[in-house]
């Protein structure tokens, strides 16, 4: 795993609030900014329609019962006017004749068979002539309550009533006054006839089209809410000129109108009110219909976009992760080069003062050991004492030394050479270099070379030093085992830009929690005045200097592997600062 | 070379009168300089045959120093003695002229090794002047008046 990446995946629990806070805000922006206004347009256009196509509908149920009133106001016209021209036409005698009443009936039931019975009643209220299927000859109606409204009117159209036949019917009469005699002439009209003239209208499975008097008796038989000559339950409300036509929803206190729409007209003579009642349900269905149809296909439209705001608002915020990461590994890494570099010259500095009073110490050392030579001490003890320490001094003088020196080394900017390298060859040299140090702590080099790789250009003394600093890591790494392999492999790279070189080890690894800071500078797991802890800091300065990379991968016990990429070319602006020195 | 005659120029005191001290008693004639400033008066007074000099120095800096015992003309060398290892800065010391360059601390061999390199060298140039002086004075006597005139 690459060194710099190690915090990378901590940053999504530690920006998790908010992008989820984000994500809260992007989805809700894409609801408010393109759901809502759908919405509002979908309802509108749908509550507006709905208005339109019912006041349609309403208008068309409203001309339908208009028409169907007309036929049945032309109906009881035509058959009155029919009885009142015979009745001016012919004289009372004419018609008594049963031959001469017979075939006016023929004749008037030739085409349909409208009339059932037909009769002649003298002034006295007897029926005095009678053609028909009942025996009601010289039955007398002077106490019957049309033959009042007739004689007293000159034509009378009758409520549907029992009379002697003791079967629901109506009657046209029209009087005559002839030779200061009135008589009457009265056909009785067929009921099955006429109840299906006026139910003949075809309004689906619930509608129903019935006639009914100012009294609330039933004229014909309505289809769900009673029979002929019954009472209706409801009240009939009284006469108008218009056609009016009511909604009664399911709130009305009324049940048997409930979810109804009722529209109805009065007839002039005689005074029958035209009902067409029909459920609303049924009367709009197919508004409902098309109402259900619009609204699921908004809904689904609404539902999708929800879905692919969802989505891309995801998508978004996968991609803003990931540019999240990308710049904090950057950060990091300028923050590690920045440490760097404050380091280095904070290390110049302190080798730089460190070194004079080094030097002094040394000199004093050195006066001391001349004035020690001419003098003239017989004290065998001391002089051994005396040299044993001005050894020690200078051992640890020179170990201060190496610390400073390679402090400075550390710090040291770019003042190299560039060179056209084969790395093959040159990797060769710096194992022959180290063979014979390796080879005493049983250590052998395997070198897996690509022999295609092409010559690089870059900084051999600088190269050196890290391939140097890295074998000598891999040396010590095999400590505490008895043999061992340094395994040094170089490939072209992936990306075709450079080469790759690894030096991977068989020692003891390193652990995870250490693997974060090996780049740093000063850390070292060697005991303390074995190691500056600045050889891993200056392989990585000079690495990316040189435009490369350095990664690192271990395991403990099995080993570790360090992997470098080097560019073909140096970047460009290190070659104009080189160039321009 | 027993009896070379070095100014030693540092702005570290005792770490200049200890070097004098291990010099001298090399067989060596030290005089020692604290600043750039001191040791150009020195050697406009003196004639010295190598110029042991620190890089970093209050006042006048050592680079400074060098350039300006460069533009006196002399065949003095100059052996460079830096706490500040810094191989930029030795290697700009030696474009400019200087002998070669020590890192501090050293070891008082090293140092000597390096003055004994610095004295052959300023020897050499030493030499090779006086023949072609003498050289000239044979090809051309009436310029050899002038030639010791300014010298002298």
């Amino acid at each position: 795993m690459k060194k710099h990446f190690f915090n990378g995946n901590n940053d999504s629990g530690k920006y998790g609030k908010t992008y989820s806070k984000l994500f809260r805000n992007f989805t809700g922006l894409t609801i408010v900014c393109s759901l809502i206004p759908l919405l509002l347009v979908g309802w509108g256009i749908n509550i507006h329609y709905t208005k339109f196509a019912k006041s349609r509908m309403i208008n068309s149920i409203q001309s339908r019962v208009e028409h169907h009133g007309e036929i049945i106001k032309l109906f009881l016209e035509e058959h009155s006017s029919k009885l009142k021209l015979l009745a001016f036409t012919q004289s009372k005698a004419y018609l008594r004749e049963p031959a001469h009443l017979q075939h006016i009936f023929e004749m008037m039931n030739r085409e349909h068979n409208v009339i059932t019975d037909i009769g002649v009643i003298d002034e006295n209220g007897r029926h005095i002539a009678y053609i028909g299927p009942y025996d009601l000859m010289d039955k007398n109606y002077f106490q019957t309550f049309w033959f009042a409204e007739a004689m007293e009117k000159g034509i009378y159209i009758s409520d549907m009533f029992m009379g002697f036949r003791k079967e629901p019917h109506f009657i046209i009469a029209v009087t005559r006054c002839e030779e200061g005699q009135k008589w009457i002439l009265r056909a009785t009209v067929n009921t099955q006839a006429f109840r299906s003239l006026v139910e003949n209208v075809k309004i689906g499975k619930t509608g129903e089209v019935y006639l009914i008097n100012k009294d609330g008796i039933f004229q014909t038989s309505p289809r769900f809410s009673g029979n002929i000559m019954e009472t209706a339950p409801f009240p009939t409300g009284p006469y108008h000129d218009d056609v009016t036509v009511n909604l009664f929803k399911g709130d009305n206190p009324d049940a048997s109108f409930s979810n109804q729409i009722m529209a109805e007209t009065w007839l002039p003579n005689p005074q029958w009110k035209l009902v067409v009642k029909q459920d609303y349900s049924e009367a709009f269905a197919d508004v409902n219909h098309a109402n259900f149809a619009t609204l699921i296909f908004l809904h689904l439209s609404a539902i999708s976009i929800l879905i692919v705001a969802v989505f891309i608002t995801k998508y978004m915020i996968s991609v803003i992760k990931k540019r999240d990461i990308q710049a904090e590994n950057l950060n990091q890494q300028l923050m590690q080069a920045g440490k760097l570099a404050s380091i280095g010259e904070l290390a110049a500095g302190v080798a730089h003062e460190i070194n004079n009073p080094l030097a002094i110490i040394l000199t004093e050392r050195q006066i001391l050991i001349d004035l020690f030579g001419v003098s003239k001490t017989d004290d065998a003890e001391f002089s051994e004492q005396f040299k044993a320490s001005m050894d020690q001094i200078d051992v640890q003088a020179l170990r201060c030394k190496t610390i400073t020196h390679n402090l400075l080394r550390f710090s040291r900017r770019t003042q190299s050479m560039i060179e056209t390298i084969d790395l093959n060859q040159f990797i060769q040299e710096v194992i022959e270099l180290m063979e014979r140090e390796a080879k005493t702590s049983g250590i052998k080099f395997i070198a897996d070379l690509d022999t295609s790789l092409p010559p690089i250009l870059s900084d051999p003394s600088q190269l050196q030093q890290v391939f140097l600093n890295l074998i000598n890591n891999a040396i010590h790494a095999h400590k505490e085992k008895s043999y061992g392999t340094i395994r040094i492999t170089t490939r072209i790279d992936e990306t075709k830009k450079g080469v790759q070189i690894t030096f991977a080890d068989t020692g003891s690894g390193i652990s995870q929690k250490n693997i974060e800071k090996i780049f740093d500078p000063f850390f070292t797991t060697k005991p303390v005045g074995q190691g500056t802890g600045l050889g891993l800091s200056i392989c990585y300065t000079i690495i990316k200097q040189l435009g490369g990379d350095i990664a690192v991968k271990s395991k403990i016990n099995e080993g570790t592997g360090f992997t470098l990429c080097l560019p073909f070319d140096l970047p460009a602006e290190l070659k104009e600062s080189m160039m321009a020195s | 070379m027993i009896g070379s005659r070095i100014l030693l120029v540092d702005d570290e005191i005792i770490f200049a009168n200890n070097m004098s001290k291990l010099l001298t008693s090399r067989g060596y004639r030290v005089i020692t300089a604290n600043n750039g400033e001191s040791a150009i008066r020195e050697l406009e007074e003196k004639d010295f045959d190598v110029v042991v000099l620190d890089l970093k120095m209050p006042g006048m800096d050592g680079i400074t120093t060098l350039k300006e015992i460069k533009k006196l003309g002399l065949f003095t060398e100059t052996l460079i003695l830096t706490g500040h290892g810094s191989v930029d800065t030795a290697l700009e010391a030696i474009k400019i002229g200087a002998y070669d360059y020590l890192a501090k601390p050293c070891e008082i061999n090293e140092l000597v090794e390096k003055i004994e390199g610095a004295w052959s060298k300023k020897d050499d140039g030493e030499k090779k002047d006086m023949q072609e002086k003498i050289q000239r004075v044979v090809e051309s006597p009436a310029d050899a008046f002038k030639l010791f005139k300014k010298k002298k």
